[in-house]
């Protein structure tokens, strides 16, 4: 067995007998992908019920406004009225009603007078659920009724109603709702990316600062090996573990995704494993990436403590492109593909959205990536050959 | 064979080494003798080519530690301060691992490790995870290791620390193996009674420079007494009255 090997071979099985490493290597890949798509799946069923589900709440006092209350049974609604025995807070506060819309008892009085009324509604906004949707449908039906019976009242009095409404907003959100919840999915690549970091992260802490904690650095820099060979295998079992935990990631997802009820929604979203090998093949110079850039700033670290510290901080550093250009709005294109993490996210991005790549993008980011994963690399290597390593 | 010339290594404005010259002939046992700080470890290190020295020159073997560094390597076995073993391989896989980065052929390796694991009574113990070795147990794989390639230099850190007396014993025996097959060991110590019962040579060291360099009986005779301990503070002793 050559040198390389058999420190490669040393460093993998030395992680892999470290269950709980292994364990905090592998989870991200084995649950964000179960979250992910139950995520999407429970939003997707929430919106689906839009148009369909009839608006549900409560109401005190109905009586005092029958023109407001037939305008809102004119649509798909579901109410009941409820006695004013406790207030309307009291009932949302307990949970006893989600919604409440309550009218005064003078509501009939001012109508006619042609003051201004002002109906309550009462709900708990800040629970995870579909009530702000039916406040929002309730709200609007109000409006409706409100406007309508102004603009009715103008009229009576001979004035044009546009009047008091020189400006007229038209918004159109072309996002529909199916969109929102598959724009999770953008999440993709970047999980992806990080991933690959958290992979390969407990054997980097370990085979820098562990070895120094341990005191096997040292006697491990006696033997006849040249630092460079050392390092290219400790780099090429972080790599593995990168790679395996990225490749346990795809392996979920094309498992998973195919549950999405993307169909009900009109949608066809469908990444063939070719897609996924190809997704992976865009994600071997990061995986290099990763594992250099881990090991240089290990090569810094004396501690696990400390190397936690440290290297945690790295498995940011790949998202801070990628939020960057989210910001300033970047679209694909060859510019941006020297760019690490960001290119390869962006690639992802246009084979899950669009199902193609550009082949020439891809290659860029590869050469490009690949270099700098080589010069992290040599500079692991130069900073392994000081002295100051074992200090 | 390790000769050492005029040895100077500074960490920053700390001078751990200030001009340390002395020799180890092959078939002898050396102490590498000093209180703490004195510079045994530096010295030790450098000889490892792990640091390198800020001017001077040691050789092993006739190779340079800066020039040949790689040669050296080879040239020694080093049994560090603490033993640096792997604790989730067991005592097996961590000689064969070094055997591996030696670049020995499997068969022999495998014929080596077993050899050390008999020589060093290591069967009973050596195919459980190191995690839950005895300190003693610990020196045993941490020394096989160092033999595997079967060295000429042997450099040893303050073997015995934490040792019980059987297992000082036993490493004293193995020590004692080694010097008949003609290794060269060095070994730094602080404990004059081991030194005694050990050594042929001994060197001295200070405040970073060598006291002294000879046999145990010339020592004696140097310093006027037949008391090693006594002997050992007097020349320590007088290179304080020095600052």
């Amino acid at each position: 067995m050559n040198k390389f090997t058999a420190i490669v071979k040393k460093e993998c099985k030395d992680n892999l007998r470290d269950r709980r490493a292994l364990f905090s290597a592998l989870a991200p890949a084995f649950f964000a992908p179960i979250f992910l798509v139950g995520m999407i799946t429970f939003m997707l069923d929430k919106l689906r019920g839009d148009s369909d589900d009839p608006i549900e709440f409560s109401v005190i006092g109905a009586h005092h406004a029958p023109g407001l209350m037939s305008h809102i049974s004119s649509q798909k609604t579901v109410f009941k009225k409820l006695k004013i025995e406790k207030s309307a807070r009291e009932l949302v506060k307990s949970g006893e009603e989600r919604v409440v819309l309550v009218f005064k008892s003078d509501y009939q009085e001012r109508f006619k007078k042609g003051q201004q009324n002002t109906v309550k509604i009462v709900y708990e906004g800040g629970s995870i659920s579909d009530t702000l949707k039916h406040v929002a449908l309730l709200k609007r039906l109000i409006n409706q009724y409100s406007t309508r019976t102004g603009l009715l009242r103008l009229q009576v009095r001979g004035v044009d109603p546009n009047i008091i409404s020189p400006i007229r907003v038209a918004d159109l959100d072309v996002a529909t709702p199916a969109a929102k919840a598959l724009s999770i999915l953008l999440y993709l690549p970047y999980l992806i990316i990080v991933t690959i970091f958290i992979g390969g992260l407990p054997l980097a802490i370990d085979t820098t600062a562990g070895e120094k904690e341990r005191g096997s650095l040292e006697p491990l820099l006696v033997q006849p090996i040249d630092r460079s060979v050392l390092l290219y295998g400790k780099m090429t079992a972080i790599s593995l573990f990168s790679g395996l935990s990225l490749i346990l990631l795809l392996v979920i997802l094309n498992f998973l995704i195919p549950f999405i009820p993307f169909s009900d929604l009109g949608l066809d979203l469908e990444i063939d494993p070719m897609q996924y090998l190809i997704m992976f093949v865009i994600c071997i110079p990061i995986i290099f990436f990763s594992s250099a850039l881990l090991t240089v700033v290990g090569s810094f670290t004396k501690t696990f403590k400390e190397a936690q510290t440290y290297l945690s901080l790295m498995i940011v550093l790949p998202t801070l492109p990628i939020i960057v250009a989210q910001l300033m709005n970047a679209e694909t294109s060859l510019l941006i593909m020297p760019i690490p993490s960001l290119a390869q996210s962006t690639l992802i991005a246009d084979i899950i959205e669009r199902g193609e790549l550009n082949w020439l993008q891809a290659f860029v980011s590869i050469v490009t990536t690949t270099i700098y994963a080589w010069f992290l690399a040599r500079l692991a290597i130069f900073l392994y050959s000081r002295e100051q390593v074992v200090n | 064979m390790i000769e050492v010339k005029e040895l100077k290594k500074s960490f920053g404005k700390v001078i751990a080494l200030d001009g340390a010259s002395f020799s180890a002939k092959d078939g002898k046992i050396t102490a590498l003798l000093g209180p703490n700080g004195a510079g045994k470890s530096t010295c030790l290190r450098i000889l490892s080519t792990i640091i390198k020295p800020s001017s001077g020159e040691a050789t092993v073997s006739g190779f340079d530690v800066l020039k040949d560094s790689f040669e050296v390597r080879k040239q020694i076995g080093v049994l560090p301060h603490n033993s640096g073993i792997y604790s989730r391989l067991n005592a097996t896989e961590n000689i064969e691992y070094y055997g591996q980065l030696h670049g020995i052929q499997a068969e022999e390796l495998k014929e080596k490790t077993e050899s050390l694991l008999e020589q060093l009574q290591m069967k009973d113990f050596c195919l459980r995870p190191a995690e839950g070795y005895s300190q003693g147990q610990k020196i045993k794989v941490a020394l096989a290791r160092a033999l595997i390639h079967d060295p000429l230099n042997i450099l040893l850190d303050e073997p015995s620390s934490g040792l019980d007396i059987m297992a000082t014993r036993a490493l004293r025996d193995i020590i004692n193996g080694l010097k008949d097959r003609g290794k060269c060991i060095l070994f730094s110590s602080h404990i004059m009674q081991e030194v005694e019962t050990l050594c042929e040579d001994i060197v001295i060291i200070n405040k970073g420079v060598v006291k002294f360099n000879g046999t145990i009986d010339e020592f004696r005779n140097h310093s006027g007494s037949q008391d090693l301990e006594e002997a050992f503070l007097k020349i320590t002793d007088s290179s304080g009255e020095d600052e």
